[in-house]
């Protein structure tokens, strides 16, 4: 294909599809399917050829069971009404099972849906990486790409499986859904004591935010020198007096030093590796090891006094009124939903039931 | 082909903006400088609600008494929780409420108050469920504002502060419908009934250990609990239109030397909500008829929101809202005719808030 593309160029050509560089061994292909206008846009604009594999093919039908188990699972729980579905997809979920089950396999309604959807997720997430690896060894390259996507399903295995079974329970894994998860990651910070004072927390941010500083930094820097061919690597690296050698100047210029054609990847995929890795690294070491991690930055110097900003409250706090109970499910169930709950409480009067799990009115005016 | 994607990339784009709010938004900073201790508001948004309290607040008859002696016994029938007000006093409470409760309703005295056969109004019968009703919504708003003054302060609340002129406050639940199946009660509504038992019962919002090391810690609580506590606290954070740390302090949720002070007037408040429902809401189970009912055949209850209504201080503290000035329901009433030793015998007491 002795075609030039970068996004400067305003003219997409159009010929037979390319093939491709063979591999070696059997490595059958589906064929390229043609050029897309807008895929030209951002990248090339030839779509395919695709290849699709054992482990592919694994990977799709796991991978789609499990999400479509997951839509059914959340269409059920809005009783198969497609409008709720649509409305409120947000909001749905798919729990894991609750703390009363262990690390046991519970009914599919109790929290089974979510065994079975993990499980299928992580086969295919499995056979994706397995598809990376020996496509890049099929092609001679390095395994590069498969490892760094290994340092993801790491920080995935370490939520879902690894630290589950390290705390005994299910009921610790992240549930499935947009906001479901998101609310997760909330009260997850803030049942171990906020998790900023976590240092492989703090240190999985600065990966993350030095990855996108490097990312920033790399790309401007190419894009800078793109009309003088900057994104050629190899002629750049072998000629004299190319854009690689002013980009290169450029940065010794601003700060004195700068990264090579070649380490300037190095160090994009550390640091990108490196924020999944510490980052499942911190979250092992919460609840395993530390309890509350505001108190264990206390006990290391991390935490400053801050000044007391706040006079006396207005209404001081009475001796035990803040030795209530912890927060844990009732033994029996929820007031209005159980039935067997129902049974402890009549209204007067009526044959309505109502139940308050341990209701102690009394206890609580008398604190 | 080229421009069919541009405006589904445009369309896409105005769908997103959707949800957007009206710039400017604003942070008041309200602890120390750089700890986060910080309210987010949008200045536009607040003064428009603020204003349109102001527009709706309904104006008061009269002015409350210097001196008020209670009516000379023999001058109502069936009076029960006003007994302590002069005549001129109750009838201008009875004005206030019908204005602050059955302003909308259209039916104006004869809301509460039954037409008998002879087209006139029978200010003694109790055949209407609403003047039952009234009665111990009254007697509640006398224990709220007696007893609970370490959440509703020295004004405390009127009938306005919740009803804004309508039958039915803006915001009240029912337990939630039970799911038809066991995957719905799974899935869904974990979240209701975890609000449900906070505003009931004693359930705790406890998550947080208080010591470092896991292996110091006997604390139960999973992660997927502490998301039901978080709901909770996200119910009370909308019906105040706050954020977390108008009560926590930014770093440490759980510490209260370093909260806020509104952390504790917000304890007394959940109190309040839970001995209101329990001591008020779910006896008047057998008066309400059926189109007042929940799915499951419950009453209305109280929550945060009832009063809040997404104001941190009901109504931002409109005095319409307000129960001082109103002898009616600023102090716990007497029958006619009785003493408050008479009330006290009769178990009428209230529920006795904090000091």
């Amino acid at each position: 294909m002795a075609e030039y593309q970068n996004l400067f160029t305003q003219v997409q050509v159009r010929h037979t599809p390319d093939p491709g560089v063979p591999a070696s061994g059997g490595d059958p292909r589906i064929p390229a399917a043609g050029f897309s206008y807008w895929l030209g846009k951002i990248g090339d604009a030839q779509l395919g050829p695709v290849y699709l594999g054992w482990a592919g093919v694994l990977a799709l039908v796991t991978g789609g069971l499990s999400i479509f188990f997951m839509g059914m699972v959340m269409l059920a729980s809005v009783s198969w009404d497609p409008v709720q579905f649509v409305r409120l997809l947000p909001w749905l979920s798919v729990e894991p099972p609750g703390p009363e089950w262990g690390l046991r396999i519970p009914p599919l309604n109790q929290g089974g849906w979510w065994i079975w959807c993990g499980f299928l997720l992580t086969v295919s997430i499995f056979a994706w990486w397995y598809r990376m690896y020996s496509r890049a060894r099929k092609l001679g390259m390095g395994t590069h790409v498969a490892w760094s996507f290994a340092a993801a399903i790491w920080l995935f295995l370490v939520l879902g499986f690894i630290r589950p079974i390290l705390m005994g329970s299910w009921s610790e894994a992240v549930p499935f859904g947009i906001f479901p998860h998101l609310d997760w990651t909330a009260a997850f910070s803030i049942r171990y004591g906020n998790l900023f004072y976590n240092p492989f927390h703090m240190l999985s941010i600065a990966f993350l935010y030095g990855s996108a500083l490097l990312f920033a930094m790399h790309a401007a820097t190419i894009l800078a020198v793109a009309k003088m061919g900057g994104e050629r690597e190899i002629d750049q690296i072998t000629d004299r007096g190319t854009a690689a050698e002013r980009s290169q100047l450029f940065w010794r210029w601003t700060m004195g030093f700068n990264a090579t054609m070649e380490s300037i990847h190095r160090w994009a995929w550390w640091f990108a590796a490196l924020t999944v890795i510490t980052g499942g690294i911190g979250i092992v070491l919460t609840g395993t090891a530390v309890d509350n991690w505001y108190l264990w930055g206390q006990k290391h110097g991390l935490v400053p006094d801050y000044p007391q900003v706040w006079g006396d409250p207005a209404v001081p706090v009475q001796p035990g009124e803040l030795d209530g109970p912890m927060l844990a499910p009732p033994a029996q169930g929820f007031p209005g939903l159980d039935t067997s709950m129902h049974e402890v409480f009549v209204v007067p009067g009526t044959d309505v039931r109502v139940s308050f799990a341990e209701v102690t009115p009394s206890q609580e005016i008398v604190r | 082909m080229k421009t069919r994607g541009l405006s589904l990339m445009a369309t896409g784009a105005l769908l997103f903006a959707a949800g957007c709010e009206l710039p400017p938004v604003d942070a008041v900073d309200l602890g120390f400088r750089g700890v986060g201790m910080q309210q987010v508001v949008n200045p536009g948004t607040l003064q428009d609600s603020m204003q349109a309290i102001a527009a709706r607040a309904p104006s008061i008859s009269g002015e409350p008494p210097a001196n008020m002696v209670p009516a000379p016994e023999g001058t109502w029938e069936n009076v029960q929780v006003l007994g302590h007000l002069s005549e001129a006093e109750f009838n201008r409470f009875m004005l206030n409420i019908t204005i602050w409760v059955a302003q909308n309703t259209g039916q104006g005295c004869n809301y509460c108050h039954v037409v008998n056969d002879e087209g006139q109004v029978n200010f003694v019968a109790d055949d209407i469920y609403t003047k039952v009703v009234s009665r111990d919504m009254i007697r509640m708003t006398q224990d709220i504002n007696a007893n609970w003054s370490s959440h509703v302060g020295d004004v405390g609340v009127n009938c306005w502060t919740c009803h804004q002129g309508e039958a039915l406050p803006t915001n009240y639940w029912f337990f939630a419908e039970d799911g038809r199946r066991d995957i719905q009660r799974y899935f869904v509504n974990e979240r209701d009934r975890q609000i449900e038992r906070y505003n009931l019962d004693e359930a705790g919002v406890r998550v947080i250990s208080q010591t470092a090391l896991a292996g110091d810690s006997d604390n139960p609580v999973s992660t997927n609990d502490t998301r039901h506590a978080y709901w909770v606290m996200l119910q009370m954070s909308e019906a105040l239109g706050v954020n977390c740390t108008y009560c926590h302090t930014s770093a440490r949720f759980s510490d209260w030397e370093e909260s806020p002070p509104a952390r504790v007037t917000a304890l007394r408040g959940v109190r309040m909500v839970r001995a209101m429902n329990e001591s008020y809401m779910l006896p008047l189970q057998a008066e309400w008829p059926e189109n007042r009912l929940g799915p499951l055949g419950d009453g209305p209850k109280l929550q945060c929101a009832t009063c809040h209504i997404g104001a941190y201080k009901p109504q931002y503290s409109n005095p319409a809202s307000y129960g001082a000035g109103h002898p009616a329901i600023n102090r716990i009433g007497v029958p006619h005719g009785g003493s408050s030793d008479a009330m006290m015998t009769m178990g009428m007491e209230g529920t006795q808030g904090m000091p």
